[in-house]
């Protein structure tokens, strides 16, 4: 609680200074911290009771411990404009979500941009040359991850729209969404096989299982953040990869196959 | 006799150049585009990737407008696209360009830019560009022609491969290098602008440079250079892409390309490439001695060399399988894409398609596939940009890639003389002609 006697030196500052200045606004007396993680909550459910209220329901809730001081650092001064820097991120995002953004046209064009973007900007709608993480993420300060599924269609359609125009973004939108049904039915197409082997699956496998949930999550990374190369090159044809091999794998003669232990002249098998 | 024969086959060869073009004229007729645009229907999203072949304008808005009338509404429905244009030269000075001077003002007829409307003001750069085509794939020029003619771009669910035109639509629109609509001259210098396309495992050109002596100069300091010079000599402490593929601003970028991307391989010492080998030695004298230019382009000749040695090792390898008919499914009992030939045949290698050969194959084409498109032109990038660490890594790739092929080729033969003693065949290959996605792509390719 170091705060608040450094709280009330600046309020009687202040008070002497509104003496001379009767037009100061009141609220200039928030202090420069730095804070902990609980002076910032207390202080900020009664200031943005919104705001707190997506963190806690988002997925940076306090169960994943991104607190307050994750993206915005422990001091005032240039709170925001850090938290809304690609940067604040991408060390926790690192890989193929941070990866597909930074070589996609957006996130090209925000690092290029990035000296002479004005990050004490909001985040809305005309005010970025692109869109960073947060500026579709936690458009307008939304907490609570603004691109998540459950705000619907409606909410991306708008904050992309900013800049596009709403057919394209719905045709986009479309696209993605149908890239993502094609993925799905590849994934279903190996998992069926992989259950035709039954209880012999072997590590390959199960190794392959996980290599279709991967190339389909880049396929997602890929429409989601525009980069074609997370939707092709490590997406589609590496799903059609995935599919030759677990088909291979399935087709190898296992040790205890019929191949290896019937005699010539198996009904079934014989020529 | 001979005097009925020449005039014979004379007539016999240009009815069959008229049949040739008619057929051609034909196929690229349908709905979609290209040599099999009868086999195919455009995604909706294709409009904005090849706008001269699908671009239709919405109707949504009645009205012809003036520039200033469409930037007062727009500046509330799409304010950063705005934003853009005010900031770009565009918007400058007394005679500005305007959004109807490029889409036009008659709102339920708009069209997208096309490189002949950038081309009307920027003839020199368009020219440039055009003149590309000569040099043939790969380019820029060519690049969605390239896409659309490929037998698994045909074949594939439209929505699928719009990951494909997105890249090759650097042949169609302008603001592949140029983001719209700031158009911004100093942003397209840097190698970023070049990365969206240029990255992934068949052409990590963003990686290797970034890792070469020139890329890490660029990441350390580049930031602080003044991007508005233009490319040309001791105007950039390190070379970029541009500066290398697009000397003095030449929007021609096949201009000294010689090595194919690494896809097939070259003679490098042809009269003609000797001429390109010049260019290259030229530009790096820039800053390098000629001497060591001309080492270096050695040295890429001697690791082409190396990779295209374990190459044709790996496809002589599987042509043997092929014509022992050991590569299984054969082509006959899979599924009947990628299409592209009247009878059913395993293709291997760059000259039988193989580049569009990469499903509904045998493992063993796929893994040849890998490390043909993958490993050999990692390698490739990595030697071309001088990135020693990654020339290493590919031909370590390679060489794996090399004898897991052999054994596993091995083990089809070992395989196959088992079953012709025993007797036995193994289960029938019907798992390879359905599935989920297998009976979709029938139905919607």
């Amino acid at each position: 609680m170091r705060a608040i006697p450094q709280q009330r030196l600046t309020g009687i500052l202040l008070a002497l200074l509104c003496m001379t200045t009767p037009l100061v606004p009141a609220d200039t007396s928030t202090p420069p911290g730095p804070f902990t993680d609980t002076e910032c909550i207390s202080c900020h459910t009664e200031r943005d009771p919104d705001l707190i209220k997506q963190w806690r329901r988002g997925p940076h809730a306090a169960a994943s411990k991104v607190v307050c001081s994750s993206c915005h650092g422990v001091q005032h001064a240039g709170a925001n404009q850090k938290a809304r820097q690609d940067q604040g991120c991408t060390g926790c995002h690192a890989g193929p979500a941070s990866h597909s953004y930074s070589t996609s046209k957006h996130g090209v064009i925000n690092r290029i941009a990035e000296g002479r973007q004005d990050w004490n900007q909001p985040l809305q709608r005309g005010n970025y040359r692109a869109p960073g993480c947060s500026y579709c993420h936690l458009h307008n300060g939304n907490h609570g991850d603004s691109m998540a599924p459950n705000h619907g269609p409606e909410l991306r359609q708008w904050i992309c729209s900013g800049c596009h125009s709403p057919r394209y973004v719905q045709a986009q939108l479309g696209n993605g969404k149908r890239q993502l049904e094609i993925a799905d039915l590849k994934l279903t197409e190996g998992k069926k096989l992989i259950a035709t082997a039954g209880a012999s699956k072997d590590n390959a496998l199960l190794k392959l299982q996980q290599s279709l949930a991967h190339h389909r999550k880049n396929i997602l990374y890929g429409v989601g953040h525009q980069s074609p190369d997370y939707q092709w090159w490590h997406g589609q044809p590496a799903l059609d990869g995935d599919l030759i091999r677990i088909r291979e794998a399935i087709g190898k003669p296992h040790p205890e196959s019929p191949l290896h232990t019937s005699p010539p002249g198996d009904s079934k098998l014989n020529r | 006799m001979h005097n009925r024969l020449l005039p014979t086959l004379l007539i016999i060869t240009l009815l069959a150049m008229v049949a040739g073009f008619t057929y051609v004229h034909w196929s690229k007729s349908g709905p979609g585009a290209g040599l099999y645009s009868r086999d195919w229907l455009p995604d909706p999203v294709q409009g904005y990737w090849d706008p001269n072949n699908f671009y239709r304008s919405s109707d949504s808005v009645q009205g012809v407008f003036e520039g200033k009338q469409c930037v007062q509404c727009h500046e509330e429905i799409t304010p950063g696209i705005v934003a853009d244009w005010r900031a770009s030269r565009h918007a400058q000075g007394d005679e500005k360009v305007f959004c109807n001077d490029c889409h036009g003002g008659d709102h339920q007829r708009l069209h997208l830019p096309t490189p002949e409307v950038c081309g009307s003001c920027h003839n020199k750069q368009q020219n440039e560009s055009e003149d590309e085509a000569r040099y043939g794939f790969p380019s820029h020029i060519l690049a969605m022609e390239r896409a659309v003619d490929a037998p698994h771009f045909a074949d594939k669910p439209k929505a699928e491969v719009q990951s494909c035109v997105q890249c090759h639509s650097v042949a169609t629109k302008c603001d592949s290098c140029h983001t719209r609509h700031r158009f911004d001259a100093a942003e397209s210098r840097r190698p970023e602008a070049c990365i969206t396309c240029h990255s992934g495992p068949p052409h990590p050109d963003d990686t290797t440079y970034f890792a070469s002596a020139h890329g890490q100069i660029y990441l350390a300091e580049g930031k602080d250079w003044d991007w508005s010079k233009p490319l040309t000599k001791g105007n950039y402490k390190a070379p970029t892409c541009a500066y290398c593929h697009m000397d003095a601003g030449r929007h021609q970028v096949a201009h000294k390309s010689m090595w194919k991307f690494g896809l097939r391989e070259i003679n490098p010492h042809t009269s003609n490439n000797q001429i390109l080998r010049r260019r290259w030695i030229e530009l790096c004298s820039d800053c390098h001695a000629e001497k060591e230019a001309a080492q270096w382009l050695g040295e890429l000749d001697r690791e082409r060399k190396q990779a295209w040695s374990m190459l044709y090792m790996a496809e002589a390898v599987l042509k043997n399988l092929r014509s022992d008919q050991l590569l299984q499914p054969s082509a006959a009992e899979r599924p009947p894409y990628p299409m592209g030939s009247l009878w059913p045949m395993e293709r291997i290698g760059f000259y039988e398609g193989q580049a569009s050969a990469f499903y509904n194959v045998s493992g063993i084409e796929r893994d040849y596939f890998e490390m043909w498109y993958f490993d050999n032109l990692g390698a490739y990038k990595s030697a071309a940009h001088g990135d020693s660490a990654g020339v290493k890594e590919g031909h370590q790739k390679m060489a794996t890639s090399l004898e897991h092929i052999q054994t596993k080729a091995h083990k089809l033969r070992q395989r196959a003389a088992t079953e012709q003693e025993t007797e036995i065949t193994p289960a029938a290959p019907s798992i390879w002609n359905s599935g989920a996605y297998t009976d979709y792509n029938r139905e919607h390719n």
